[in-house]
């Protein structure tokens, strides 16, 4: 009898600990993953629904042929959002980047430090933001210089160029091919920095073991013809004034998300 | 071991180990005193403290030629201390290579209490303004990338830095700053004028000029106002158009039709000093402009409309009138800032 009571109690302890073992054991949906780890943002230059390549002709609706040799713009103020809703800013001194086709090691921004974690939603901006401005040359570390190095300083307003886009094009009434330029940033109207929110088919997991990495397509179409139509037969220098507010509002619906790697 | 080994051994040890070297951050604040006949301070120097290693650095950097490609062009080579830091008799200033501009060189006095630079006002920011000049192909023609090797490679550079900033890098944020904190403590407040606004010795202002002044609060301070000497805004002051330049001023920046040659409002201190006058120096004496002001004036669209009273152009100004004006702007001449040491290249 004794014996048979322990034998049973040993049994249901063994089941006890199994059941509460397995209870604790690492359930992603319960359990608060710990640590930092490195998150990616990947960004592919398409154009419209084809891959972009330098020295192809594509056609903007203005039946314009443009063939693109240069684009850079500079990406900044990274947010993640968490599944939870929690938000997760990006050190701000450390989130400025310049992404430049021309620069393969350059379309992929790797972000150390991140809190473990499940996230949703990324927002960034485009450009160098109106609050880094307003501090002047506090808190940009060596940006400045990066960027006079890519070509993406603004002598002469003692800034940024937040975009710039050139190549050449033909149209009707452009029959020699002529060169195209369109630089953005802060005029004396419009500060023309943009926000971009992005929600991914996919939570990024970021964890002590995985870095995600998520592949953001930038369709360059849209600078053109977004909601916004540029017409170079009209000004193919594009670099002040009122169209570049007009332009920057297509940027927000330039990006998406392919999709988000877990590994 | 004995006792004599271990103490010496102690102290080695205490020496190697004592980290301060002269090489550290040194946090000596200088205060900048606002005059009290000054407008408000516009520069915000919470984000950037002035301190005696930065200020220091910042002066170095603004008589380095070597931050231009061609290691002569500094700061101070356009803009010179004796005359205010403008340049002295040149209309327009040669940059590296030769290259010319096409707009005068402007003096370089309490940029803490303006709200914009250059003479289109594209610059907002008193630490970034230096990356107009020192980046522009005709006048310093630097690089960012270059500069900051260079003075990597200098032991002189590395150790200020050390002192300026408490990260101590080499990089563009500091070397910006180190600048903005020399700027910034550029004050020119000692001028008789000063003294006798702050009812100080030496302030005794002579009949005639008491007449200037009186004239020129009527006529000239609603644009050339408080004493700053300038409103900070844009304004079209009548000049005829150079067809040679055909400069349109602050449209560049704004591309606003009503922004067309327009130009900043200069602030007149130490004016005695700055000659040639105007955005391209074009009037070389202040009979000149005076002249300009009473007979000159031209009209356009963008003619400021202080200057066009019912057809009649420019403001009325008598012979008489123009002498007391001239004597009164000489009083704007402040001697103790045009040989301050701490400006000083030597």
């Amino acid at each position: 009898m004794k014996f048979q009571l322990k034998k049973i109690t040993a049994v249901m302890a063994m089941a006890l600990a199994l059941v509460v073992t397995s209870c604790s054991k690492d359930d992603p949906a319960d359990e608060t993953p710990t640590g930092t780890g490195t998150l990616k943002l990947e960004f592919d230059n398409v154009y419209g629904s084809a891959d972009f390549a330098f020295g192809t002709n594509y056609t903007n609706s203005h039946g314009e042929v443009i063939t693109p040799s240069s684009i850079k713009y500079i990406v900044s103020n990274v947010v993640l959002t968490k599944a939870d809703g929690s938000t997760f800013t990006y050190p701000k001194s450390d989130s400025y980047f310049i992404v430049d086709e021309a620069t393969a090691t350059s379309q992929i921004i790797s972000l150390p430090n991140i809190p473990a974690g499940d996230y949703k939603t990324v927002k960034f901006g485009i450009g160098v933001d109106q609050a880094q401005w307003a501090l002047g040359a506090t808190g940009q570390g060596n940006f400045l210089t990066a960027a006079q190095t890519a070509g993406m300083m603004w002598s002469w307003t003692a800034g940024y160029k937040f975009l710039a886009f050139e190549g050449t094009f033909t149209s009707a009434t452009v029959t020699t091919a002529a060169q195209y330029k369109i630089h953005t940033g802060q005029t004396g109207t419009d500060y023309n920095y943009s926000d971009v929110t992005l929600a991914l088919p996919a939570n990024a997991l970021v964890r002590t073991t995985i870095t995600p990495q998520i592949h953001i397509l930038t369709d360059l179409k849209k600078i053109m013809d977004g909601t916004h139509k540029v017409s170079l037969s009209t000004a193919a220098t594009i670099m002040g004034g009122s169209q570049l507010a007009q332009i920057t509002t297509n940027f927000p619906s330039m990006f998406s998300v392919a999709h988000v790697h877990n590994d | 071991m004995k006792i004599k080994h271990l103490i010496l051994l102690v102290l080695l040890l205490i020496i190697s180990c004592n980290n301060e070297t002269e090489d550290d951050y040194i946090n000596l604040p200088i205060k900048l005193e606002v005059p009290s006949n000054f407008p408000p301070l516009a520069y915000n120097l919470a984000n950037n403290p002035p301190t005696e290693k930065g200020f220091e650095l910042g002066k170095k950097l603004f008589y380095e030629g070597r931050l231009s490609s061609d290691g002569i062009v500094s700061c101070g080579f356009c803009h010179e201390q004796s005359s205010a830091f403008t340049h002295h008799g040149h209309t327009f200033s040669h940059g590296v290579d030769n290259n010319i501009g096409t707009r005068n060189a402007p003096p370089i006095q309490n940029m803490a209490f303006q709200t914009t630079f250059m003479w289109d006002g594209t610059a907002q920011n008193l630490d970034l303004q230096p990356i107009i000049p020192f980046t522009s192909p005709i006048e310093m023609n630097g690089d960012f990338s270059n500069a900051l090797a260079m003075m990597a490679a200098d032991p002189v550079y590395v150790k200020l830095f050390k002192q300026a900033f408490a990260d101590g890098k080499i990089n563009s944020e500091n070397m910006l700053k180190a600048l903005g904190q020399f700027q910034a403590l550029m004050i020119s407040s000692n001028s008789r004028f000063d003294k006798y606004r702050r009812n100080e010795a030496g302030g005794t202002l002579t009949q005639e000029e008491l007449d200037g002044y009186s004239i020129f609060n009527q006529k000239c301070a609603s644009c050339h106002a408080t004493d700053i000497f300038t409103d900070n805004s844009f304004r079209n002051n009548g000049l005829s158009i150079n067809p040679n330049i055909n400069d349109i001023g602050r449209y560049r920046f704004t591309q606003l039709e009503q922004d067309k040659y327009k130009f900043k409002v200069p602030s007149l201190r130490n004016i005695e000093k700055t000659a040639p006058y105007m955005h391209d120096g074009r009037l070389f004496t202040l009979d000149a402009v005076l002249d300009h002001y009473s007979n000159g004036v031209v009209n356009s669209v963008t003619l400021d409309p202080i200057l066009n009273n019912n057809g009649t152009l420019g403001i009325p100004l008598t012979n008489a009138e123009k002498t007391k004006i001239i004597a009164f702007l000489y009083t704007l001449t402040d001697n103790q800032y045009l040989t301050d040491k701490r400006f000083s290249e030597y």
